[in-house]
């Protein structure tokens, strides 16, 4: 029953007008849980719904709306509903009191009722700085500002630096909020303020560009991100990985990072059958390795084999595509709504079957991955249960390989060797069908449900792989004369298939199909434009040279324009695969310089003259004497010293016409200039001479490339190494304005003897040539000529078999060799090298 | 009883010697054929040539041979700076004298011994032509400094070995040099194999234990490609079970037998780790 006080008010909002009927309605659906509180408090908090409703509609109605849950958490009224009317003090802050009011619960129940008020005394202080900010203040949920468990202290953490940039910076609270929020989960508090500080930074030199930044977006700030994750980083150990893999599959499987970034929530190792994808940071080493090994099972034993695969499909009642990349979306989307739930169930019954084998392979590995495990004590709420199941699924599948008895019989069968992917899938529908496991729809609490070292195991379209490997997949009897032979169709490429929402990157991932270039760290490269490659800001020309125009006999000044740059693709698998590829031949070649090298330090004995007396050569040069004969005098010992008398640059000829499949097959042959670069480089770091490597390529007289690989006096580490992996030909060969940048370089070095290695396919050609060949042929000849003139002896070395044609009127007879098999390349160039430095 | 490898320590002995009665062979694990092959071409006193990788017993095989046969061994570790004078022998200064010293090879020429030119490709080419005579039917040294010759002993044997892994353009013997050798190639011994040698040489040591390090070392003799200049031999792991059986915890041997001797590369070393904690740790 209303008292007579709060009918008068109520009656009061009714006469006040038609639009006040909303209102009414609201404030009579609400104010039964009102009312408990006293006639007082009931007519302050109508009064309140009034004012606010005057101040702004929409805010008096969330206010009404919003107090039925408030009341019942906070089980008061007139707290908050001072602190709404105190939110209005400011224009047009309705969002505000809307946020307001659909956080309060949250408010009161994860803060407290003191938490609550200086939650909202910051908003409060947000609204007087500015009231856009407080709007942004009070519409982000409560949770993700205190973060998970994080309290009142963890919102005052992220709100001291909001605070001082904006002081300082005036930067905008709905540019910070958001990203930062995300930077804390992921960094730890301390981390917001120097990212901020950056974002800010970056603010002022664009805004767009800012945005970005804050947005998590730009590749500098997930570069900033990566660099500052805890973790272990798995891109900086690809090598490792490689090894490890090899070590315990015996075979080399392809490894490329993934397109995940630090945003994008829990990492995982990911894999499609052919290749294995690793995210650039994974929690620490363990998880890691762990989770490296995991994948390349899933690889190995069966998870992408295709005969079980259709099984599979066919227990589904789905039709599997004979051919191409086959989709895991429509084993869960058969689930509806509760796809996620039975996807954990299927990915977990999966893993038990192929950690069952590997356990086998690989010693102790679930004893590791129960060990990690068990370490890792946070779980999230909502799939705590999944997380237990599997690690007591995991003790089990451990008891069985041990050969002792095992706790839970429903997965016992995944034990046993038979087990294939489409027995797995059966299992998963039994318990999927006992619906214990809760239900799971938030994408945080499924990545927070696997073990660490496992993960979703389906996230990228399968190729569906047609070799059984030693362990046959198949069950006896089963199936075998549906395999079909369709070795190689895997890696066509094919189109898009649907995916659901948890087969992220999928317009990706479909190109991963084709070889070469795309590889994870190149492909991050490449999808920027040039911008990235001008080193020195897009205005800068570069440097001008005279070019050689025959026709007048005469010098155009400052006609060619060279741009230095860096190159800006590397591709580290590229340049891992041909180390490998070419692991005999570089021994081999180390070894041969190691034992000619001339200026060895050990000394040479039995010299004829030398700092040293060679003792046994003394001995014997008195005994024989004594004993009546007239030996040589060769009686001394000489160390020389290693001196730095040689310099070299390899300028590599970048143009289109390399990037061509070679004839015979096997390749392109840029696939052969980057491995013959990589073994000249790792020679040269043998043979101890002074050397740069660079390449060029050009497009008309003003646009000269030249990109500086490795400088002389830079060091070569696996950043110059994943660059020359990532070479490539673009555009056409403007050789001499290429051979006067290079001779320039050689300015600056001291030495006596001054090498220009030309590495070329073809003859000089640019855009603007007109169709006169002659005339970049006179004048790289020129080129070559000043080159001589300065000190610097070219050399060409080319597989073009015309070459004959015109290189000896370019570099003169004995100064050109032609390659007459590509292949030879790679092992060819360093050995000429080492012929022309004798 | 002692063996042949434990004779009396800290004293000087000449050495051609002769296996002691009453000793025992040293302990050698037969792989293949190695054993008859190598007996068939002593009955016609062929030189031997023995391939394979570093540790995987080409030594021992010859010692248990010279043993068996009951000649003795004269070893001569080859380096870069041996010189033939280093093999046959050189004048030496004695007052105002000159006095000729028979190198190792020379007097196993004339003692009928076994001569064992190890690691022979690390001697320059040079210096091992002098063996050209004694490998072929002539059997013969030729003393060029005294202007002699001598007809080998009618037991004499001569043997080299080397090591494929280190074969490269430049370091490699002669072809005219191999094909005067019978070949017998050695490999690293079958997991069963390299238990018993472990378990034989390393008294004590668990089965259990033996099978975990021929496990591991079979991994890690994968990694051969990947930059090592040698795999994990059979006798880095009877090291790893000594270490083990001297009390240190197996990882720790494993690594410092194992892992910390064959590569600088941090990663490789790392990866090798892998496989031992993979073995060994729980």
């Amino acid at each position: 029953m209303s008292s007579p006080a709060i009918r008068t008010l109520l009656d009061a909002i009714r006469e006040a007008g038609a639009t006040h009927g909303e209102l009414l309605f609201e404030i009579e659906a609400v104010l039964p849980v009102i009312r408990p509180h006293g006639e007082a408090v009931t007519l302050d908090w109508i009064n309140a719904c009034r004012t606010l409703f005057d101040f702004d509609r929409e805010a008096g109605k969330a206010f009404a709306r919003g107090s039925r849950e408030a009341e019942k958490v906070s089980e008061v009224v007139l707290p908050w509903t001072r602190q709404a009317l105190q939110i209005m003090r400011w224009r047009h802050s309705w969002p505000a009191i809307e946020g307001f009011m659909k956080n309060l619960p949250r408010a009161f129940g994860s803060l407290g009722h003191a938490g609550e008020e200086r939650w909202a005394g910051i908003g409060m202080a947000w609204c007087a700085r500015s009231v856009d900010c407080g709007c942004a203040y009070f519409t982000t949920p409560v949770l993700d500002l205190s973060g998970r468990g994080g309290g009142i202290a963890a919102i005052e953490q992220l709100n001291t630096p909001a605070e001082e940039l904006y002081e300082t910076r005036k930067l905008q609270l709905a540019t910070f909020l958001p990203g930062a929020i995300r930077v804390r989960n992921l960094l730890g508090a301390q981390a917001v303020l120097p990212w901020a500080m950056r974002g800010a930074d970056i603010m002022q030199s664009g805004r767009t560009r800012g945005e970005a930044y804050f947005r998590l977006e730009s590749e500098e700030s997930l570069a900033l991100l990566l660099e500052n994750m805890q973790g272990y980083k798995l891109a900086d150990r690809n090598r490792l990985l490689g090894i490890l893999v090899e070590v315990w599959f015996g075979e080399n499987m392809e490894l490329k990072e993934s397109t995940w970034s630090p945003e994008k929530g829990r990492p995982f190792m990911e894999m499609d059958g052919q290749t294995l994808y690793f995210p650039a940071v994974m929690g620490n080493r363990e998880e890691a390795i762990l989770s490296v090994l995991h994948a390349a099972g899933h690889m190995r034993h069966g998870t992408f084999d295709r005969v079980a695969m259709r099984q599979m499909f066919a227990d589904a009642k789905l039709e599997f595509p004979n051919e191409g990349t086959v989709s895991w979306a429509p084993i869960f989307m058969r689930f509806g709504e509760d796809a996620m739930r039975f996807q954990l169930i299927f990915d977990m019954c999966e893993d038990l079957r192929v950690e069952s084998r590997l356990q086998k392979q690989i010693p102790n590995y679930f004893q590791r991955l129960i060990t990690n495990a068990r370490s890792t004590l946070a779980r999230h709420p909502e799939t705590a249960a999944y997380y237990d199941l599997a690690l007591a699924t995991a003790e089990d599948a451990l008891r069985a390989a041990r050969g002792e008895e095992v706790r839970d019989a429903r997965f016992a069968p995944l034990y046993e060797r038979s087990a294939t992917l489409a027995d797995a899938h059966l299992i998963a529908g039994e318990i999927f069908a006992e619906n214990t496991l809760p239900r799971v729809t938030d994408a945080e609490a499924f990545a927070a449900a696997f073990l660490p070292g496992r993960g979703p195991n389906s996230t990228r379209v399968a190729h569906p792989q047609d070799n059984p490997d030693e362990n046959s997949q198949s069950q006896p009897g089963a199936e075998q004369e549906n395999q079909p032979d369709e070795q190689g169709e895997d890696e066509n490429e094919s189109p898009s298939e649907s995916e659901s929402g948890d087969q992220q990157d999928g317009g990706e991932k479909q190109e991963s199909a084709g070889y070469g270039e795309t590889s994870g760290s190149a492909k991050r490269s490449e999808n920027r434009p040039d911008g990235q490659q001008t080193g020195r800001g897009p205005a800068d020309k570069g440097v001008p040279y005279p070019e050689w125009d025959y026709r007048e006999s005469r010098y155009k000044k400052n006609w060619s324009w060279v741009q230095e740059k860096r190159l800006g693709e590397s591709n580290t698998t590229e340049t891992n695969r041909l180390m490998k590829q070419y692991s005999n031949a570089l021994k081999r070649l180390k070894k041969a310089i190691q034992s000619q090298k001339p200026t060895r330090m050990s000394p040479k004995v039995r010299q004829m003259d030398g700092d040293e007396i060679d003792l046994n050569a003394v001995v014997e040069y008195v005994t024989e004497k004594i004993s009546g004969r007239s030996p040589i005098p060769a009686i001394y010992r000489r160390r020389e010293m290693r001196q730095r008398e040689i310099s070299v640059i390899l300028l590599a000829d970048m143009s289109t016409s390399i990037m061509q499949h070679l004839p015979e097959g096997g390749g392109r042959l840029v696939d052969r200039i980057r491995a013959g670069v990589l073994l000249f480089a790792e020679g040269m770091e043998e043979v101890g001479d002074n050397y740069a490597i660079a390449g060029f390529c050009s497009k008309y007289r003003d646009n000269v490339s030249y990109y500086n690989i490795k400088d002389f006096d830079e060091a070569y580490n696996d950043d110059v190494r994943s660059q020359i992996g990532g070479m490539s030909g673009r555009l056409a060969t403007r050789m001499g304005a290429a051979i006067r940048h290079a001779t320039k370089h050689f300015e600056r070095v001291e030495s006596r003897r001054r090498l220009l290695l030309l590495l070329s396919d073809g003859r000089p050609e640019d855009y603007d040539d007109g169709g006169d060949r002659r005339y970049l042929h006179e004048d790289t000849r020129m080129a070559v000529k000043e080159a001589v003139a300065k000190g610097v002896h070219p050399f060409c070395i080319t597989v073009d078999t015309m070459a004959n044609q015109y290189l000896p009127q370019i570099f003169g007879a004995g100064h050109y060799l032609v390659l007459d098999h590509i292949n030879s390349l790679p092992n060819k160039l360093p050995e000429i090298y080492l012929k022309l430095r004798r | 009883m002692k063996t042949a490898t434990a004779r009396q320590r800290g004293v000087e002995h000449d050495i051609v010697q002769l296996p002691q009665v009453g000793e025992i062979a040293p302990y050698y694990e037969p792989q293949g054929n190695e054993i008859a092959v190598f007996e068939a071409a002593y009955k016609r006193r062929l030189p031997v040539m023995l391939k394979g990788p570093t540790g995987c017993g080409k030594t021992r095989f010859l010692e248990h041979m010279a043993f068996v046969l009951k000649r003795p061994l004269v070893t001569v570790s080859c380096h870069e700076d041996l010189t033939s004078s280093d093999l046959v022998g050189r004048f030496l200064l004695e007052g105002a004298e000159t006095v000729w010293q028979d190198g190792p090879l020379t007097r196993a020429v004339k003692a009928g011994a076994i001569c064992y030119l190890d690691e022979i490709v690390e001697a320059r080419t040079d210096s091992t032509v002098v063996i050209h005579s004694l490998t072929d039917h002539r059997r013969k040294l030729t003393i060029e400094k005294k202007g002699q010759e001598i007809d080998a002993h009618e037991d004499f044997m001569l043997v080299i070995s080397y090591n494929p892994g280190y074969q490269t353009v430049l370091k490699d013997l002669k072809p005219s040099t191999k094909q005067r050798f019978i070949g017998i190639n050695f490999d690293f011994p079958n997991e069963e194999i390299e238990r018993k040698i472990l378990v034989s040489e390393v008294p004590g040591l668990s089965h259990e234990t033996a099978q975990q390090l021929v496990a591991a070392g079979r991994k890690a003799r994968l990694l051969k490609d990947h930059g090592l200049e040698e795999a994990t031999s059979t006798r880095a792991l009877v090291y790893a079970a000594a270490m083990i059986g001297a009390g240190l915890d197996a990882v720790a041997a494993c690594q410092v037998a194992m892992v910390n001797p064959i590569t600088d590369d941090p990663e490789l070393a790392e990866a090798l780790m892998e496989i031992v904690n993979a073995h060994f740790a729980v």
